[in-house]
């Protein structure tokens, strides 16, 4: 044998050889050994292992209004360090994706002096841009740039903290991605409590201390509440309470003291047996934020030490927030401090005296002892990982439970054996000894797709099974092509080496046009498709490049070969 | 060497052009009808959630749908899947975004609590809001846009200008007729049922190349022939290597999907259908219109 096909041969079996090393986790399980360089097994996809799949939307209005309202507050005081007075108007939401926030000026004639100290404050450049700065007023919003910036800071940031909720929470090689520049993938295999993670994933975990106006009874705080639902204003069970309470205060505008909105304590009325029926108890809150969660260093979950091992949530403030903490305690004593979570106030405790420690304690309510360890579990945790600093909508949910998984792995491989068996018969018999030689071929093809897929970490989803099926169907019709070409220039009346030499050179182009075409559909799915059914696109891919190999070059290889052993017997094609 | 089709033989394609294109034109026609009428987009482009459960005995249907009755969801539609003896259940929810979640939610757990006694388990729950019901049909549409522009472009690219179109329309053929077929026979459009349809965009061309470089052969060699003539031949030459790779490749998918479960039912419904269809274009779409293009030009 010439050389060359020595080294191609080489080439060949250094290859097998590689794929055999990647493949030996997945086919024998070698436990927690170390000492194996290749750790993972294949990657299955949820569909066949069970879990959670969820696409995760952030609405980015909010937060540019959020954005808009902080620049505006910003613009506000340093104009009037200049000694330029303004009023803020509300936001103006005519474009909801470009809110613009007025600040009207005090004194008219100041107008020019003003859109001069706009440029001078540098929030001219790439944060903000003049709308309008007529007459009396400057009008501010977003430039592009600063969107962009935005949006990408708050999907990192989600994606940070919802990576640190769902390693504390304990799941084996969870996939927490950003899609496009407003969505969230997270992949969650194998997880067993589902509600149980939907819940530490959605929730924004907003934490504010913010004070209470004790000035005002609470019989009429219930009948504002009460004038509220007399309009239509109410809450029902299953719609977001943050609408319901963003409601009330808009319509109880003129009613509320300004500076300060409504909010709700949710405390259990009474206890019985199972049922727990709450209450909501209004409470009337300065707007004004005075710590947030960013201000802690660590929350833990703790027992009273008094006897009744009553759990709470010890928090620990940063240096920072330690500061403000005792400023704040200082300056208002005699009055209820609350700690809201999400809009919803947690607690009402009552400052005593200044506080100049780090530690605080977040009470939970009155319930059994095991509900409220779970959920002062669950608030340390959400506390210690960080807040979302968005919202996120649930787009898209897909659970597979388990068993489904396992029994679509059985179903998908009983059809491929009974499928490949059949056509190994079928080959066999129409090109007999060739037949048996694309066997192998086909063997090989699939040897190296799994190995690519270990490889390249890509995952195994029902659809790239289907992708598996669909190459070899395609891996056959390579070898048919090659073989019908062969066995006409033979009844031409070529010589075997011949025909074989021309069978495959001729082959050649038919086979690549038709592996591209089926690879351009591919690339399309892969870069359009989305999440489930990516798995086939990856698998189809990856088994063209394994076709054009094993289907083409490695068959050359055996037919050399073949050829050089017959020494011009008769051909079995 | 066995053989199926004797190469030698020659059958005068070209001649059954006319009815085959007439045939082809009513299906076209039928199948558009279909699917804008009569279309079963699955969750994933009409938003709403699935619910599959499994019972370990048997249970009467109608026992299930009074208890959903009951529970106030009345918008549930309850299906049965695959074979009475599997005991498997779909509940379709179509619902708007803010309670899909809620209502999924307390739908497992009352159906959990009252079939305890008949080993209810929750096999798979799929939910997708509206939002990304729109997103994904969008991606898809996009999707199978592409992978056709792309090989219009290929193709005229590698052989001709005067082939491209018919390879394009054969696909467009193929594409519709089998959404046509899914629509009339009711089953459901789902992005299993997109990844198929691209898979046979590509395979489906893979017939047409292979006719049109035996075509390109034949023109090289003896150039004053007419085309059909050409085409003629090159399609009796090629009918046993067609016959071959599609019915291996139909074989195959058929395989899976009689046996492969109902997880991927859709999909080799769609791939099988595709590669029926495609050979019959790729003969008698793909070609009669290079000829048509081909008068016209001269």
């Amino acid at each position: 044998m010439k050389k060359r096909w020595w080294y191609r041969c080489g080439f060949l079996v250094s290859l097998i050889i590689l794929s055999l090393f990647v493949l030996i986790p997945t086919i024998m399980d070698l436990g927690d050994d170390d000492t194996y360089p290749i750790h993972s097994k294949i990657n299955l996809g949820l569909d066949l292992q069970g879990g959670l799949y969820m696409v995760l939307g952030i609405d980015f209005k909010k937060v540019y209004r959020d954005e808009i309202k902080v620049y505006g507050e910003k613009l506000q005081q340093y104009l009037e360090d200049q000694e330029i007075f303004t009023e803020i108007l509300p936001i103006d939401i005519a474009d909801p994706l470009d809110p613009k926030q007025r600040l009207q000026l005090k004194d008219p004639l100041q107008i020019s002096q003003a859109i001069e100290q706009f440029k001078k404050s540098g929030m001219g450049g790439r944060i903000l841009r003049l709308t309008s700065a007529k007459v009396d007023h400057l009008e501010i919003s977003l430039r592009k740039v600063e969107k962009r910036k935005i949006e990408t800071q708050s999907i990192g940031k989600s994606i940070e903290v919802i990576r640190n909720r769902i390693d504390e929470f304990g799941v084996m090689e969870p996939e927490i991605l950003s899609q496009g520049n407003d969505r969230i993938i997270i992949q969650l295999p194998g997880i067993k409590d589902v509600k149980k993670a939907k819940d530490l994933i959605g929730q924004t975990a907003k934490l504010e201390f913010k004070i209470i106006d004790n000035t005002i009874s609470r019989i009429t705080l219930e009948s504002w509440v009460q004038k509220g639902r007399d309009a239509g204003i109410d809450y029902s069970e299953g719609e977001k309470f943050s609408r319901y309470l963003d409601e009330l205060n808009l319509f109880l505008k003129k009613d509320l003291p300004k500076g300060f909105e409504l909010a709700f304590e949710k405390t259990s009325g009474s206890v019985t047996g199972k049922n727990v029926s709450f209450v909501r108890v209004p409470y009337l809150i300065e707007d004004h934020t005075l710590l947030t969660g960013e201000s802690l260093s660590d929350a833990r979950l703790s027992f009273v030490q008094d006897g009744t091992n009553k759990p709470y949530v010890a928090i620990v403030f940063t240096s920072e927030g330690q500061k403000i903490f005792s400023k704040i305690t200082e300056e208002n004593v005699g009055k209820q401090m609350a700690i809201v979570l999400d809009g919803n106030i947690y607690s009402a405790p009552l400052i005593n005296e200044k506080i100049s420690s780090r530690n605080a304690q977040i009470t939970l309510g009155n319930r059994s002892f095991k509900a409220l360890t779970e959920e002062g579990k669950t608030l340390a945790l959400i506390l210690r990982a960080g807040a979302l600093p968005v919202q996120l909508d649930f787009l898209e949910q897909r659970i597979v439970g388990p068993s489904l998984g396992k029994d679509s792995i059985k179903k998908a491989k009983w059809a491929s054996l009974i499928g490949c068996s059949l056509i190994f018969i079928f080959i066999i018999f129409y090109y007999k000894f060739s037949g048996f030689i694309t066997m192998i071929t086909l063997a090989l093809n699939l040897l190296f797709v799994l190995a690519c897929l270990v490889a390249f970490g890509a995952t195994l989803t029902l659809p790239g099974i289907a992708g598996m099926a669909l190459t070899i169907g395609m891996a056959v019709d390579a070898n048919i092509i090659i073989y019908e070409r062969i066995r006409e220039e033979i009844k031409a009346g070529l010589n075997y080496y011949q025909a074989i030499q021309n069978g495959f050179e001729r082959a050649l182009l038919t086979i690549m046009d038709a592996n591209i075409t089926t690879a351009l559909a591919g690339l399309c799915l892969l870069n359009f498709g989305i999440g489930p059914v990516r798995g086939f696109a990856v698998t189809l891919l990856i088994g063209i490049l394994a076709t054009l190999y094993t289907s083409y070059f490695v068959l050359k290889l055996f037919f050399e070969l073949y050829i050089y052993r017959l020494q011009g017997q008769k051909i079995s094609i | 060497m066995i053989e199926f089709i004797d190469s030698k033989k020659k059958i005068p394609f070209t001649s059954y052009f006319k009815w085959t294109s007439f045939l082809s034109g009513f299906l076209v026609i039928i199948s558009i009808w279909a699917i804008v009428t009569k279309m079963n987009y699955g969750v994933d482009f009409k938003g709403g959630a699935e619910v599959q459960i499994k019972f370990q005995k048997p249970i009467l249907l109608k026992n299930l749908r009074k208890n959903l009755e009951k529970s106030h969801f009345k918008n549930v539609i309850v299906q049965t899947m695959g074979v009475a003896s599997e005991n498997e259940y779909l509940l379709k929810i179509s619902a708007d975004e803010e309670n899909l979640n809620k209502i999924t939610h307390s739908l497992s757990s009352s159906l959990k609590k009252y079939f305890i006694n008949d080993g209810i388990e929750i096999r798979k729950v799929d939910i997708v809001g509206p939002k990304a019901g729109d997103a994904l049909s969008r991606a898809g549409a996009k999707a199978i846009v592409w992978a056709i522009l792309s090989i219009m472009i290929y193709i005229a690219l590698r052989f001709d200008f005067k082939y491209s179109p018919g390879a394009v329309a054969a696909l467009l053929h193929d594409v519709i007729i089998i959404l046509g077929i899914f629509a009339l026979c009711k089953f459901e459009f789902t992005l299993q049922t997109v990844a198929a349809l691209l898979a046979v965009i590509g395979y489906s061309v893979n017939d047409t190349v292979i006719v049109y470089d035996r075509v390109r052969e034949h023109e090289a060699q003896s150039p004053d022939l007419k085309l059909s003539t050409h085409i003629d031949r090159a399609l009796s030459q090629t009918l046993s290597r067609t016959i071959l790779t599609s019915g291996t490749t139909l074989f195959i998918s058929l395989t899976m999907f009689f046996y492969g479960g109902e997880s991927i039912e859709n999909f080799f419904m769609a791939v099988s259908l595709g590669v029926g269809i495609g050979t019959y274009s790729s003969i008698f779409i793909a070609a009669p219109i290079t000829i048509l293009l081909d008068k016209v030009k001269v």
